[in-house]
């Protein structure tokens, strides 16, 4: 019985394989497979009142550090590749103000600088892109960043007050980074 | 090749190499002794039958419907990446699947009983089967990401897979109720080996122009999969001891489950036939080594949110792990063991055949044929021609395919089946079925999607089925 069978699935087999064709394949293109796909967040948003601004005891209205862990896991710092930071600080306040955001590593080293300078009210807005990888500045920056300090410095008077209501500085921010999965 | 490639490209091969499940070559193939796997209710003149233990029955079948190998690894000098792009993420749906089963007979019987108009069948057969949709908007988050895409909803919904594998013991009865009707009904018990559900996701991510920072980014997940019997072949492995684990879980070690096969035959006139079977109509309750893992829950954030001054009047703030343990109590990542109920893919019959041609002797025991005066049983044609209907419940809902065949008998020791099937994977899929009796000694097997084997890269899905049987008509 096992004789007819083997006989059988020869015949099968044969006839399948005569009559069957397979274009040319490459399976070797598994290994040019290439998932770097982008990513996009906001990462910082800091507001502060006017008063904040006049009530400083020195031109230094604040100065912070802020733990941010985002970019230093290995998920993401073993992967990324380049990528962009995008500031925007819009100014409604009466004050010309410079604002100083630094990024530091674990153990507090200064790994990048970035300064604005930012007029009064009303026409107080500011985008600046900074791009990191091999058309910017080091990707290193950015899976070295372990905090971030902002500082703002009152480049003028402290008692005027803005004519809109509600007056504040914000510091907007967000990230658009390429990462490397395979 | 590494494991991960072999793995991939295994799978992918697979998917060439067979499909689906239905298998239209053998329904109402009433020669073949596994039609009553498929119609319980189908007529039989057998006095008895044994299948020849593992190999009375093999069935290998998987199909992938948006995608075939030859369109991603053709050696046609175009770059993989813009292939997957064009091929899968965009010309791919969530309604695609990549699918698969194969069913081994372990054994298969059957024989009439004191009252010949009852034939009863039992036996065992294990089968895996699994099904994932492709998950298209994780496919393009993988692929591409979320930059530059405001207001694009990314559906989590698109992941929904289920799968098993299953040890089926069954035991059922044929009986003839008139010269016009036969009936069928098989109870089935199903021993789980593994398996796994992912199948009522809903949810989405999308990032928005944020309200206060640049950009805002909402999850919105209610999410779920259930598996079990995993961990315990993952320690099996460990320990070298997976067949005797597998061996354990098939004869009852692992989680039971109940199920039925209903089946008829209608004879609408001396040539006409209509016949229809419901089978797996049953569930598994899954109370061992169960794992299920859940994400429910909605969260919105724009980064970092520090509002002065009352944002620094504690100093020691931390903001970053405050988001992160926000974000985390918003939608929870959470595992729990309840115990759950898996439904059976049910699976749905129906065919109407027309016999014509030479009426062949019947080889059943009895005084039957068109000039027997009992006509108990019917005598078989030279040739037969109909439709079937075929229909699955997926968790997508259900899905159907439509079959036309035409069978010649060659006396009663050949027999062939051919069919055109339309469905989800192809509008070009002709099938055949060959039958041999050569005495006692019954053989069979069949092909599908016979077309594709002018270049059977480009083929979304092929299957096969062959087996061995004995058969006894009871005469001397």
């Amino acid at each position: 019985m096992k004789g007819i069978l083997k006989y059988f699935l020869f015949c099968s087999v044969s006839f399948a394989l005569l009559s069957s064709c397979v274009e040319d394949q490459d399976f070797g293109q598994f290994d040019q497979i290439e998932l770097t796909p982008t990513y996009e967040a906001s990462m910082l948003y800091i507001e502060a009142p006017e008063t904040l601004v006049n009530d400083a005891p020195t031109n230094i209205v604040f100065t912070q550090n802020f733990n941010f862990d985002a970019f230093s896991s290995d998920v993401f710092a073993d992967r990324v590749l380049d990528g962009t930071v995008t500031y925007i600080i819009e100014n409604t306040t009466s004050k010309e103000l410079s604002i100083i955001v630094e990024f530091l590593d674990a153990e507090g080293n200064v790994l990048d600088i970035e300064n604005f300078d930012i007029d009064p009210a009303p026409t107080a807005t500011l985008q600046r892109d900074i791009a990191y990888g091999d058309t910017g500045r080091s990707i290193e920056i950015i899976k070295n960043l372990s905090s971030i300090r902002v500082s703002t410095v009152n480049e003028s008077d402290n008692n005027s007050t803005s004519n809109q209501a509600d007056a504040k500085i914000i510091l907007k921010s967000s990230g658009k980074f390429r990462v490397q999965l395979k | 090749m590494t494991p991960r490639k072999l793995l991939v490209t295994g799978l992918l091969l697979a998917s060439f190499v067979v499909h689906g499940q239905n298998k239209q070559l053998l329904y109402d193939f009433i020669e073949i002794p596994q039609a009553a796997m498929i119609n319980p209710g189908v007529i039989t003149d057998f006095q008895w039958y044994s299948g020849v233990p593992t190999l009375s029955g093999i069935s290998f079948q998987a199909g992938s419907s948006g995608l075939s190998v030859n369109d991603i690894f053709a050696n046609d000098g175009l770059d993989i990446n813009d292939k997957i792009r064009n091929r899968a993420i965009a010309g791919m749906t969530p309604r695609d699947e990549l699918s698969g089963t194969f069913q081994i007979e372990i054994l298969n019987f059957g024989f009439r009983g004191r009252n010949p108009d009852n034939f009863y069948t039992g036996g065992m057969y294990l089968e895996g089967d699994a099904i994932g949709y492709w998950f298209r908007d994780y496919a393009i988050l993988a692929f591409e990401g979320n930059a530059d895409r405001l207001n694009q909803r990314f559906d989590l919904g698109h992941l929904k897979t289920r799968g098993e594998m299953v040890n089926v013991f069954h035991f059922g009865v044929n009986k003839k109720v008139d010269s016009d009707l036969t009936v069928g009904l098989r109870g089935k018990l199903y021993s789980s080996i593994l398996d796994f559900n992912s199948t009522r996701n809903k949810g989405f991510f999308i990032t928005r122009e944020g309200q206060n920072n640049i950009l805002e980014s909402t999850v919105n997940a209610d999410m779920q999969s259930r598996s079990s019997g995993f961990n315990e072949v993952r320690n099996a492995v460990d320990d070298g001891n997976v067949g005797g684990v597998l061996a354990k879980r098939a004869f009852f070690g692992g989680n039971l489950g109940l199920g039925l096969d209903l089946g008829f035959t209608y004879q609408l006139g001396e040539q006409t036939v209509l016949t229809g079977s419901l089978l797996d109509l049953g569930f598994i309750y899954h109370s061992n080594d169960v794992f299920n893992y859940t994400l429910n829950g909605d969260a919105t954030v724009e980064g970092v949110e520090i509002i002065l001054p009352d944002a620094v009047s504690n100093p020691d703030t931390d903001f970053w792990q405050d988001l992160v343990d926000e974000i985390e109590g918003f939608i929870p990542f959470e595992s729990n063991r309840k115990n759950y109920i898996a439904f059976r893919p049910t699976k749905l019959y129906a065919s109407l055949r027309y016999n014509f041609g030479e009426p062949l002797d019947s080889r059943a025991n009895c005084e039957c044929g068109l000039s027997a005066s009992t006509n108990s049983i019917r005598a078989k044609y030279t040739n037969s021609l109909g439709g079937q209907l075929y229909m699955i419940n997926r968790p997508r809902g259900p899905q159907a395919a439509l079959t036309a065949f035409y069978q010649r008998r060659f006396g009663n020791f050949m027999a062939l089946k051919t069919t055109y099937t339309i469905d989800k994977f192809s509008f070009t899929n002709l099938g055949l079925g060959l039958n041999l009796q050569a005495g006692p000694v019954n053989i069979y097997a069949m092909a599908d999607n016979l077309l594709s084997y002018r270049n059977i890269a480009d083929s979304r899905y092929a299957s096969f089925q062959l087996g061995l049987n004995i058969i006894s008509w009871g005469k001397k």
